[in-house]
């Protein structure tokens, strides 16, 4: 079975797999692919680089990996990206291998996610890809079709829909919205990706054996934790890690070229010569120095080097330095050269000279070859090629040997379409894609092109030749033909050629060919261009060379080369990182608050205030909000506060109603009552990646008898809310001085409370027992702090519920903390418990005896009121008697069992 | 490598007493621009600008804060982080010069030991309101060891030049590392400072 798949190398920290994806045609979109399998290289995995023919030779390009017992051979497409991938797989193996012997503790997370994937559908897999990796870095090489592929399922998770905007910005290559989307998409779930095409032979695709259920529960927690926040492109401006800053850098520079580069011409020599496998036998003077003044640049190509096995087989030849030692010597006496670069394949070289002076201003060489030979890759056919940049321009320079024979001009066409396509430069900057022929600014293609002079016959083309009428000869190149039919060289320029054809001639003369086949002559070595601002100074023939059977072919070409202006590219440079840097600045997250200050006027215990903070993003990007803690406190505001919601999400333009409410309950109020605490807080707003908003909060509160000790009561006796705050906050926590006047035996709100009820409600039916209503509460509350009525406000049953709040928020209960112990341990006994209740501090003794009376006085009623001793003691018992822990249920017994006696007693 | 657009990032607070001008130095800066109207800000903001110094591109990240008395405490735990203070006061404002050693203390209980420190006299511009003579500042200044500028953001007098300042001071002491990997790694320090990070780790 051999189909086509699309491979995936994907790398979480310190595990590689391979991702093998099925597609549907051409895969441009998400819902073309869906993963299909998932090879984890682990010890068992193996590549073996081709596989054997029948001749012993192993095949390029189709390595066998093994994994477990499974074999699997892939078709890779000839060229740098399979060499890119099988390159990065042996990287991950050998890493893996290094890992393994130094008995590193392997990590279930790619095996146990096998068996899910191996399922799903393509909408999950870049999320779970994502989930499997760990943070550190982020690092991709995809080519084209996987970004496309990226962008899309990006644009289906509907969370990053910011991105859409900055992508269809004008002005940007498709790659770089593709390359930025990608790099938006991943976030900050950093992972090394490394897709290639390739088809699959599927020796065998059996369910892989390594799933181990166990580790599902480690799959979904990465798949979890996995989790991702709204992106923008504002926020990924501020992620160094994906360089979308420089990007944008140097997508602007490269549009603003015009601003900081001025033209200057330079001259370039450009000569090719098939030597038909001779050694020099003469000085290529006549060749080399035929210009009046020395060029600035020399590219020499030759063709047909060496035809011997050994240059074929093993690519290595003594005539590489013969050849390039006669070019150095020929080269033009009146300068300075410095070989730069040099290339062969086999028998076909291109040597790359500059004058010394320019050296310095050539950069980013690189060289590269393509094999069209036999069987479509040796290298007896192709091209070889060196790119450069000189100043600001890229410039790129093939030298091929395509197909042989008059009839195969179509195979030369399919050559050159192959050398095109598959001759690709690495870049420097490995998250770039690599670099073809045709995207440089200057190409100079040279080579014996093998074109033939073509319907007509050898004699007409000889008198054609001898009356130099080129221009009807030409008519009948094959090459001009193929041009003017855009089968080839497309967009490629090439002179006028006035000189007689360079093939073939016997060899060590200007004759042409009388060999047995008699070829009809023809112009095989050409030279072409293509780009802006070149111009030809001459194309000609040398015919005072005799080594070959082939003439040499020179033409100098005047090119306008982009020379950067600094002063002109600094300041363009700053205007782009000014512009950048507003955007950032622009793109902060930003919302605008309806109020900062916040006022809680006449705040009462147990008495609920709301305010509403309205949250407008007025920013250019969504935003996060949340309310942080201060330093030193352990929640983002005091406990009578809350914020809700406390943190959210605001699209931009959006708005948030956010309610700040304050509430005084039991645990606050006391503090408060004394003044300890005022309604006074900060909170703190903070937008992720963004500013922050502090927010005042303030208040006055009502101090109330509900939340303040039994010993400070006992000392008003006045209203609480007619004491000065001063004297509250000093006499209240201040023991009796002898100045001060005799305190009250109990407090008098708590009679207040008691006396109504004795008064009216001892036969009420379910006393204590039905809640009262809060209106009324609030009415009882504000009539004991501020007053000493003769009758409280409000039915019989909240003024039993406002007694029972304030024996709740006491804030040191009837039978304070220090007794509690004691009291659980003789529960079971009436005359030490009296003992125990003797003992208490005077007024909390007081409050005790004189709650107990008024509950035995219920009791004699309980005809009426429904009351008996379990009752009063499950109420009152907890009330009373608090643990300063969380009580657990064996103590409440206690206690109910330690006041029933106080009940029991009463009643006998 | 591709080259960076910045080889370093430097985080920098503007500090001093509310009303000092130090949004309006920022923005100055950061925008090139001034306003008259005064809204105090009550919270944190921060702006970004890229300067080139001795060939390398240094991304500053300048925080901006609340001048409020009652915000000082949540302020000072800002400070953490910063690599360079500004300190402003107003030229006008005798008060806000008074409290330039309460300021001084804060950064010393508060700041990173090693963080750069310079003094502002803001609104230089408004001569006839002068309450501070430069002396005095220069003095203290002097006694602390740390640089003074006197500034006005509205008549743009010394803002670019204390920024750069400041911003080459820390070049100075920051270590020079090999040229291939001088992009120092701000994704752990990137957005946020202060307690944030803590209270949310």
């Amino acid at each position: 079975m051999s189909e086509s798949r699309l491979l995936g190398l994907v790398a979480s920290a310190e595990e590689h797999a391979i991702f093998i994806y099925t597609h549907r045609r051409m895969a441009i979109t998400a819902d073309d692919v869906s993963l299909e399998d998932i090879i984890p290289i682990s010890l068992d995995f193996a590549v073996v680089e081709g596989k054997q023919q029948s001749d012993g030779r192993y095949e390029a390009g189709t390595p066998l990996i093994t994994y477990k017992d499974n074999e699997l051979e892939l078709k890779l497409p000839f060229g740098s990206h399979s060499r890119l991938f099988l390159s990065e797989v042996n990287k991950a193996w050998s890493g893996r291998f290094f890992l393994m012997c130094s008995v590193y503790p392997p990590i279930k997370h790619l095996k146990g996610s096998i068996r899910k994937w191996r399922t799903c559908k393509h909408s999950n897999i870049f999320w779970k890809i994502l989930g499997l990796c760990e943070m550190k870095q982020c690092h991709i090489i995809i080519d084209n079709i996987t970004y496309e592929t990226l962008l899309h399922e990006q644009h289906r998770a509907s969370m990053v829909t910011p991105f859409r905007r900055s992508a269809l910005l004008p002005g940007r290559s498709c790659n770089q919205q593709l390359y930025n989307a990608s790099m938006d998409f991943l976030q900050s779930r950093p992972c090394e990706m490394f897709l290639s095409r390739s088809v699959l032979t599927l020796a065998s695709l059996l369910p892989l054996p390594l799933v181990c259920a166990s580790s599902r529960e480690d799959r979904d927690d990465l798949v979890r934790s996995s989790s991702h926040t709204a992106s923008n492109k504002a926020q990924i401006l501020t992620m160094p890690q994906f360089g979308l800053r420089d990007n944008l850098i140097k997508c602007e520079l490269l549009k603003n070229e015009d601003l900081y580069t001025y033209l200057e011409s330079f001259s370039f020599f450009l000569g090719t010569y098939n030597v038909n496998g001779q050694t020099p036998k003469e000085s290529l003077r006549p060749w080399l120095s035929c210009t009046l003044h020395p060029p600035d640049i020399y590219c020499v190509g030759f063709q047909e080097l060496d035809l011997s096995k050994e240059a074929f087989f093993f690519n290595d030849t003594p005539k590489e330095q013969e050849w390039t030692k006669a070019v150095s010597e020929a080269l033009h006496p009146d300068a300075k050269y410095a070989l730069v670069k040099l290339v062969r394949l086999v028998g076909i070289m291109l040597i790359f000279y500059v004058k010394k002076e320019h050296a310095e201003f050539i950069s980013d060489v690189e060289a590269e070859n393509v094999g069209t030979g036999i069987m479509g890759r040796m290298g007896n056919k192709g091209a070889v090629s060196i790119r450069f940049r000189f100043h600001n321009s890229d410039i790129c320079v093939v030298n091929s040997h395509l197909a042989a024979h008059i009839d195969e001009y179509e195979r030369r066409n399919q050559d050159f379409k192959d050398i095109c396509s598959r001759l690709q430069f690495r870049q420097l900057d490995i998250t770039q894609p690599p670099l073809t022929i045709m995207k440089h600014n200057v190409v100079l293609w040279i080579g014996d092109l093998n074109y033939r002079i073509s319907d007509l016959d050898v004699d007409s083309v000889k008198e054609l030749i001898s009356k130099k009428d080129f221009e009807a000869l030409h008519s009948f190149d094959q090459l001009k033909r193929q041009i003017d039919e855009e089968a080839v060289f497309v967009g490629f320029e090439e002179g006028p050629i006035n000189f007689q054809p360079t093939y073939k001639y016997d060899t060590g003369s200007d004759k042409w060919d009388t060999s047995e086949k008699c070829r009809v002559p023809a112009w095989c070595d050409r030279i072409l261009w293509k780009g802006k601002n070149i111009k030809q100074q001459h194309y000609q023939s040398h015919m005072a060379l005799k080594t070959s059977d082939h003439k040499p072919v020179s033409s100098l070409m005047v090119i306008g080369i982009k020379r950067v202006n600094s002063e002109a590219y600094k300041k363009t440079f700053e205007e782009i990182v000014r512009t950048i840097d507003k955007m950032e600045n622009e793109c902060i997250p930003s919302v605008t608050l309806s109020r900062r200050e916040f006022y809680f006027k006449d705040v009462k215990f147990m008495q609920h205030h709301a305010e509403t903070l309205r949250l407008f993003n007025d920013g250019q990007v969504p935003c996060q909000f949340e309310f942080i803690q201060k330093p030193n406190e352990t929640t983002y505001c005091k406990p009578w506060l809350t914020a809700n919601p406390p943190k959210g999400f605001i699209a931009q333009g959006g708005s948030v109603d956010i309610d700040l409410e304050v509430f005084v309950n039991r645990s606050t109020a006391p503090d408060l009552n004394c003044g300890k605490q005022q309604i006074e807080d900060i909170l703190v707003l903070h937008l992720e990646r963004g500013k922050d908003y502090f927010i005042s909060v303030t208040g006055n509160y009502l101090p109330s008898c509900f939340g303040t000790s039994i010993q400070s009561l006992c000392q008003l006796r006045e209203p609480i809310r007619d004491m000065p705050q001063s004297v509250l906050v000093t006499d209240l926590t201040v023991a009796d001085t002898e100045t001060a006047e005799k305190p009250l035996d109990i407090p008098k709100e708590l009679w207040m409370m008691v006396d109504h009820l004795f008064r009216n409600a001892v036969k009420q039916e379910d006393i204590f027992q039905q809640p009262g209503l809060r209106s009324e509460f609030a009415e009882i509350r504000d009539c004991l702090d501020t007053g000493m009525p003769d009758s409280l406000p409000g039915s019989n049953h909240s003024v039993a519920e406002a007694l029972l709040l304030f024996l709740d928020a006491l804030p040191e209960p009837v039978v304070p903390f220090s007794f509690y112990p004691q009291c659980l341990e003789c529960c079971s006994s009436a005359s030490q418990c009296e003992t125990v209740i003797s003992l208490l501090p005077q007024c909390h003794k007081n409050v005790f005896n004189y709650l107990a009376a008024f509950l035995c006085e219920l009791l004699k009623n309980s005809a009426s009121n429904r009351l008996d001793v379990t009752i009063l003691a499950t109420i009152f018992a907890s009330l009373l008697l608090r643990s300063p822990k969380k009580q657990v249920l064996a103590e409440k017994r206690k206690t109910q069992e330690f006041f029933q006696h106080f009940l029991a007693t009463g009643s006998s | 490598m591709a080259k960076k657009t910045y080889d370093l990032l430097f985080k920098l607070l503007l500090i001093g007493d509310s009303g000092v001008g130090k949004t309006c130095v920022l923005f100055r800066f950061s925008d090139d621009a001034f306003n008259t109207t005064f809204i105090s800000t009550i919270g944190i903001d921060f702006k970004i600008k890229t300067v080139e110094l001795q060939g390398k591109k240094i991304k500053l990240q300048i925080w901006d804060t609340a001048g409020q008395e009652r915000f000082h405490t949540i302020t000072t735990s800002y400070y953490r982080g910063a690599m360079g203070i500004m300190l402003v006061y107003d030229i006008t404002n005798a008060k806000s010069f008074e409290n330039i050693s309460k300021w001084l203390r804060n950064i010393d209980e508060h700041a990173n030991e090693d963080v750069e420190r310079m003094l502002l006299g803001n609104k230089c511009d408004m001569e006839d309101k002068r309450v501070v003579p430069k002396a005095k500042g220069e003095q203290i200044a002097r006694e602390h060891g740390i640089r003074f500028f006197e500034t006005s953001a509205k008549a743009n007098i010394n803002i670019e030049k204390a920024f750069l300042t400041l911003a080459e001071d820390i070049l100075r002491k920051t270590p020079v590392k090999e040229p291939n990997s001088e992009n120092v790694d701000i994704s752990s320090g990137g957005g946020v400072t202060g307690w944030k990070s803590k209270c949310c780790s």
